[in-house]
């Protein structure tokens, strides 16, 4: 295990998860409290048009999906805010279109070359430096985002209403929260794939809002525990030689599994 | 100057006419019961008043201003303090959101909305439970760290959504004991469908079925007597003197002797 350190590609591999773990953590934590998990599932599908796209253009692949991801993330909290009551079959469409649109663009590439499965279950082992450089970016502008407008995020993601009559823009950091979901689903697509970004955005925040009193306590404690399974997931993938994001959906799916039995037999 | 004036007031959702033709004076210090059946526009009424909603006819104005203006000088206590009980936050952290909008420092918060929260927390008897979880805490105690966050912007008007909806009648008549006591210095009104308990407390009540019908009950002790029991004041009674149409079952005996604004709109509509 020791020498696999050596490896430049295990090395990107361990930094990727890592950072994407923290990303996903403090994302996740907000995803969770304001209930915008299939929000969040429309966005990461939705992405999938851009990674066809960008194939198809020859253009970067982050470049695309974040493109769609963030486009798709405007349109979802225009839509939240003027057809509340059907939201759910507006998600559902740009779920299943932004896919279809990836699709037909990978068809329409000559000399199928893209490798589909890395961008649905995760390519963490082929990490390249830029990756690292956007990841590390988009890490860096959550926290700074998070930090600096705690407050305002806290007040709008408990009682939006309550914010409003504060004198909160509380459109601006509805959006900008699905903004910075969409960014963070766009680089946890790299670490466990569109399939399972979910699963990564939800099972450690799980876990840690029960633990936690305060949000800011539910971020940092989500990054920690998906940091956790992410390199005991790589652990097992390096050692059974498995697929990486599957291995760290089900580390952390039975780790969940271990902690509500824990805490059923506590109560 | 009337703290809450509203004239001429319709709105509606779409097709549906929800509020028609309101008029109501709401006076310093007045404690102002809004009640009525479910679906017959209170709540839209106080969102009206909050200019979370915008009146299709008429004018609303708190404090002289139009209600986007005078937020700062509203203390908002919603409806259903049960929602998102999951939600990591702390009593403390509740009652400071009252304070967000205004000046503040660049990260985190200052000693001086703290030591604020601290004493609004106090006024409502809940400052031991500051470090608690939200949800850890009783529906009643969840309601007054809600009181507590609208006290902390120092309001002149406290506006309660049905804030006993979902507490044991030993807790509500506590929150009813928490308002008297802060109607010494702010006013209050308070939407709800309880009516013998609030009338306990209002000294103006205001029956909200599309129409208003307004009276002043602060001698309501004097005037009525009649089930013997002081304590329990009659939803009946209460109706009567709003008039007839306001109840089907009972006899339209208006006891007030002077005409009451209840009888103004009754010409006005016929």
């Amino acid at each position: 295990m020791i020498e696999a350190l050596h490896f430049t590609f295990i090395q990107h591999a361990l930094i990727a998860g890592i950072l994407v773990s923290l990303a996903a953590g403090i994302i996740g934590s907000l995803i969770v409290v304001n209930r915008m998990v299939f929000l969040a599932g429309g966005i990461a599908h939705a992405s999938y048009g851009g990674i066809g796209m960008a194939v198809y253009f020859g253009m970067p692949i982050f470049f695309g999906a974040s493109l769609f991801a963030v486009l798709a993330a405007l349109l979802v909290a225009n839509l939240t805010l003027h057809k509340r009551h059907r939201i759910d079959t507006f998600i559902g469409l740009i779920w299943a279109v932004g896919m279809a649109i990836g699709v037909v663009f990978i068809d329409l590439t000559p000399g199928y070359n893209v490798d589909l499965m890395s961008y649905l279950f995760g390519s963490i082992l082929a990490v390249s430096t830029q990756d690292l450089d956007f990841m590390g970016g988009l890490l860096l502008l959550i926290i700074l985002a998070v930090t600096f407008w705690y407050r305002h995020i806290l007040a709008v993601s408990y009682d939006s209403e309550y914010a409003k009559l504060r004198g909160i823009p509380v459109r601006f950091f509805y959006t900008l929260i699905l903004v910075l979901s969409a960014l963070t689903v766009v680089i946890a697509i790299k670490v466990v794939g569109l399939v399972l970004v979910i699963a990564m955005l939800t099972i450690p925040v799980y876990i840690a809002e029960k633990l936690s009193n305060t949000l800011w306590h539910m971020m940092i404690l989500s990054g920690l525990i998906s940091a956790l399974f992410t390199l005991a997931g790589l652990w097992f993938s390096y050692t059974y030689n498995l697929t990486s994001g599957a291995s760290i959906i089900l580390v952390s799916a039975a780790s969940l599994g271990l902690f509500l039995l824990f805490c059923k037999g506590r109560s | 100057m009337a703290v809450i004036e509203i004239r001429d007031l319709w709105f509606s959702y779409e097709q549906d006419i929800i509020l028609e033709n309101i008029n109501l004076t709401v006076e310093p210090l007045d404690f102002l019961a809004i009640i009525g059946p479910n679906g017959g526009g209170k709540s839209t009424l106080l969102k009206l008043m909050l200019g979370l909603l915008k009146p299709d006819r008429g004018t609303i104005r708190i404090l002289g201003a139009t209600p986007s203006k005078s937020l700062s000088s509203i203390g908002y206590v919603p409806q259903n303090t049960n929602v998102n009980t999951d939600f990591p936050i702390k009593v403390l952290e509740v009652v400071l959101m009252g304070h967000v909008g205004s000046r503040r420092p660049l990260f985190g918060y200052g000693k001086e909305e703290i030591a604020c929260a601290m004493g609004a927390l106090a006024q409502v008897g809940m400052q031991a439970y500051a470090q608690s979880k939200i949800g850890d805490l009783s529906g009643g105690q969840r309601q007054r760290v809600m009181i507590a966050r609208a006290l902390c912007a120092h309001p002149k008007i406290l506006m309660l959504d049905e804030p006993t909806s979902s507490i044991d009648i030993k807790g509500q008549k506590e929150i009813y004991e928490l308002l008297k006591q802060l109607n010494k210095s702010i006013t209050v009104v308070v939407v709800s469908h309880d009516i013998s308990v609030i009338l306990e407390y209002a000294n103006k009540a205001a029956h909200v079925n599309k129409r208003l019908a307004f009276h002043d009950i602060s001698n309501k002790k004097e005037t009525f007597h009649t089930h013997g029991n002081e304590e329990h004041f009659c939803e009946i009674e209460l109706l009567q003197m709003l008039g007839a149409e306001n109840c089907q079952s009972c006899t339209p005996t208006v006891t007030d002797n002077k005409p009451s604004e209840a009888s103004t709109w009754k010409e006005k509509e016929s």
